[in-house]
């Protein structure tokens, strides 16, 4: 008796008692598929997330921070610390720059302007953008117009959301699109919009006009005009991570913008005893591989480090928790199944009781007869695997579809928001294949346990 | 030389607080290629001696040997064995799977007797020739009459060339004509094949014209054996 004529007896007995052998495996497809797109969720936001950082190179990116200066501290009167914190000024920047491994790096510019175009007004980032970034993404591919080619280009590249923001939008040469998002925006060509010229607004601290009787006086509003050289998609950063502004100069043009050295009370108490300073520098490495030197590097020099890289590995940990709570959801399905599984088998055990003990008598040995029965739950378990995957890819696709037919009215790109890698799948194939054969071990002893002689009793 | 030997045989069974004293000292010898009958009432113990014979049950006391092996001495391991190598069993109720065609039930057995699996076929049909099935082989037990099951389970009991074939009342329930004809089966293959055959059964008129040797069980022991047997 070999495990091929094990299988087939097993098999043969699935068959016999079809729609009982499909009810059983039911349960665990069921199980499976709710455990398959649980996780695939979570796996989903993990490469989508992964992607992006991916996609915008943000593994060779490190951003250089002043040695943050803890506010209770120096609220609470400890001012060595404030002392202590490093200066981001020029000569750390040439430092930085002169590290082994450091493509380029660039001081962070960045402060809320108001943008004027014509009638139109909001708000929005203005950001100054290093020369060298042309060659990254999103920098590398801009829809409409030209990235900056010096360091004080005199024109100004805008973000399509700012375009949105102005109540504009570039009117595209395919047909009209009827999406929700550009209703109630003005449509304008993208060629006559790079003609136009753009006001940035900044309010100026004018210490002479101070005075007690009109504090607000003391800002004065500075106003300067750009020619639309460039528009960018839509930023795509996740959370705060975007590099450009809704706005963006030349990093020189930018740095001549006048503008307050703050965005706020806190921003202004964190700051304190650097003056002049960045809040931070941005520095590119060749490969990621290099990134730990250059920290290092930097870290030796007293300032602070902070790296996408290390954001991923926070955000893989949130996701690893993600993950065992939603796997755990798919567990429970698959336990409930696997209580099925017992219960099949030992109604089936009563029946079969006659046919075990014929088996014994033929020279069947325990070890043969627990076999069958576990091959029996080996074979529901896979296919209950098999087809618990597709199910949970089918529910991952539909969920998937009615998720992207609700974003893309507000704007969302179209995203695959489930992925289902082939750990995933292979895992949960062998999950289920294990969780039945935990589950058919109780029947499969008992079946082994079976008397011949009271089994084959004449009655 | 003697193939099977019974040395003061006993089997106690527990019912509850009771204990039944089945078997309460049995001994014989058998030679190789003998046709043993017995008789006897029922409750007297024959089914219970032919499980012990198979290796189905184990004996509360005494000595049983099969080709000079002692039973009682062997693992569940080597029991499997002896179930599968040395013995056949033939029942009253026949004991075929039922979902299972004629050569099927008998190509089971050659499957736990390791058979060539590509030989099977060609041999589970030369059994069932041999025993006179030959077209009925596609046909499961439900389709067959009583006489055909019986003779699937004696192709069955001799597929993988057993020294003893143990019968438990292999007509019971068969009309006389087709209990006639299943016990010059038996008869047959017991000459032709040389095979030791222990037969019990009720049918002791019918069983006289086949068996060398006859006796009788009464309240587990053996009594006074009825008049010699013809051979």
């Amino acid at each position: 008796m070999t495990f091929g004529d094990l299988t087939m007896i097993a098999v043969d007995n699935l068959r016999r008692t079809r729609l009982r052998t499909f009810l059983t495996t039911l349960g665990v497809v069921i199980g499976i598929g709710v455990l398959v797109s649980m996780v695939s969720f979570g796996s989903g936001v993990q490469r989508n997330v992964t992607d992006t950082f991916r996609k915008n190179q943000l593994f060779t990116t490190l951003r250089v921070l002043p040695v943050e200066v803890d506010l209770e501290d120096a609220v609470g009167g400890n001012l060595q610390s404030v002392a202590d914190a490093a200066v981001l000024d020029d000569a750390v920047l040439d430092s930085v720059r002169s590290l082994p491994n450091v493509l380029f790096a660039y001081p962070e510019i960045r402060f809320p302007v108001i943008v004027r175009l014509g009638e139109r007004e909001t708000r929005a980032q203005l950001a100054g953008l290093p020369v060298a970034l042309g060659t990254y993404p999103p920098f590398d591919d801009i829809p409409y117009g030209r990235y900056f080619t010096s360091e004080s280009d005199s024109i100004i590249i805008l973000t399509q959301s700012v375009l949105a923001d102005l109540g504009l939008r570039v009117a595209e040469e395919r047909a009209s699109s009827t999406r929700d998002d550009v209703v109630g925006l003005a449509p304008l060509s993208a060629d006559s919009l790079l003609l136009r010229r753009i006001e940035i607004v900044t309010s100026v601290l004018e210490p002479a006009a101070l005075s007690m009787a009109n504090p607000s006086g003391a800002f004065r509003d500075e106003v300067r005009s750009y020619r639309v050289g460039g528009i960018m998609a839509k930023s795509e950063g996740i959370g705060g991570l975007s590099l450009s502004g809704g706005v963006n100069l030349a990093i020189e043009t930018a740095q001549d913008v006048p503008h307050l050295g703050f965005s706020s009370v806190w921003d202004l108490l964190g700051k304190l005893g650097q003056e002049g300073g960045y809040p931070s520098i941005h520095v590119r490495v060749q490969d990621p591989d290099d990134l730990q030197d250059v920290r290092t590097a930097v870290e030796d020099m007293g300032l602070g480090v902070f790296t996408f890289a290390d954001q991923l590995d926070e955000f893989r940990q949130q996701f690893l928790v993600v993950d065992a709570l939603l796997g755990a959801v798919g567990t429970v399905a698959l336990i409930i199944a696997s209580l099925g599984i017992i219960n099949t088998m030992v109604t089936s055990i009563l029946e079969r009781t006659r046919e075990i003990g014929i088996m014994k008598a033929l020279g069947g040995s325990e070890g043969q007869i627990r076999g069958i029965f576990f091959i029996e739950a080996g074979v529901i378990g896979l296919l209950g695997g098999i087809f618990g995957v597709l199910l949970g890819w089918g529910v991952t696709r539909i969920a998937n579809s009615v998720a992207n037919y609700w974003l893309r009215p507000q704007g969302v790109e179209a995203v695959d928001l489930f992925h289902i890698p082939l750990w995933l799948a292979a895992g949960a194939v062998g999950f289920a294949i294990a969780v039945s054969l935990l589950a058919g071990l109780y029947p499969a002893a008992r079946a082994a346990r079976v008397d011949p002689v009271r089994a084959l009793r004449h009655d | 030389m003697s193939t099977l030997r019974a040395h003061d045989l006993t089997k106690t069974y527990r019912k509850g607080r009771v204990e039944i004293d089945v078997l309460r000292g049995l001994s014989f010898e058998l030679e190789r290629g003998e046709f043993l009958t017995i008789v006897g009432r029922s409750g007297s113990g024959k089914s219970t001696l032919l499980n012990l014979l198979g290796g189905l049950d184990r004996a509360t006391g005494g000595r049983i040997e099969v080709g000079g092996r002692d039973l009682s001495a062997m693992s569940r391991g080597e029991l499997t064995r002896h179930r599968r190598e040395t013995v056949g069993m033939i029942f009253q109720s026949f004991n075929l799977i039922s979902s299972r065609s004629a050569l099927a039930n008998v190509t089971l057995a050659l499957a736990f007797g390791d058979h060539p699996r590509s030989d099977r076929g060609r041999r589970g049909r030369e059994l069932l020739e041999a025993v006179g099935l030959g077209d009925r082989v596609d046909h499961v037990p439900s389709e067959l009459s009583g006489g055909e099951a019986q003779r699937v389970a004696i192709a069955r009991a001799i597929a993988n060339d057993p020294d003893v074939v143990l019968a438990d009342e292999p007509t019971g329930n068969l009309d006389s004509a087709t209990a006639d004809e299943i016990i010059a089966l038996l008869g047959r293959l017991n000459r032709e094949s040389g095979v030791t055959i222990v037969m019990v059964t009720h049918d002791e008129p019918g069983a006289r014209s086949v068996s060398d040797r006859m006796l009788r069980l009464l309240d587990g022991r053996f009594v006074e054996a009825p008049e010699g047997v013809a051979a």
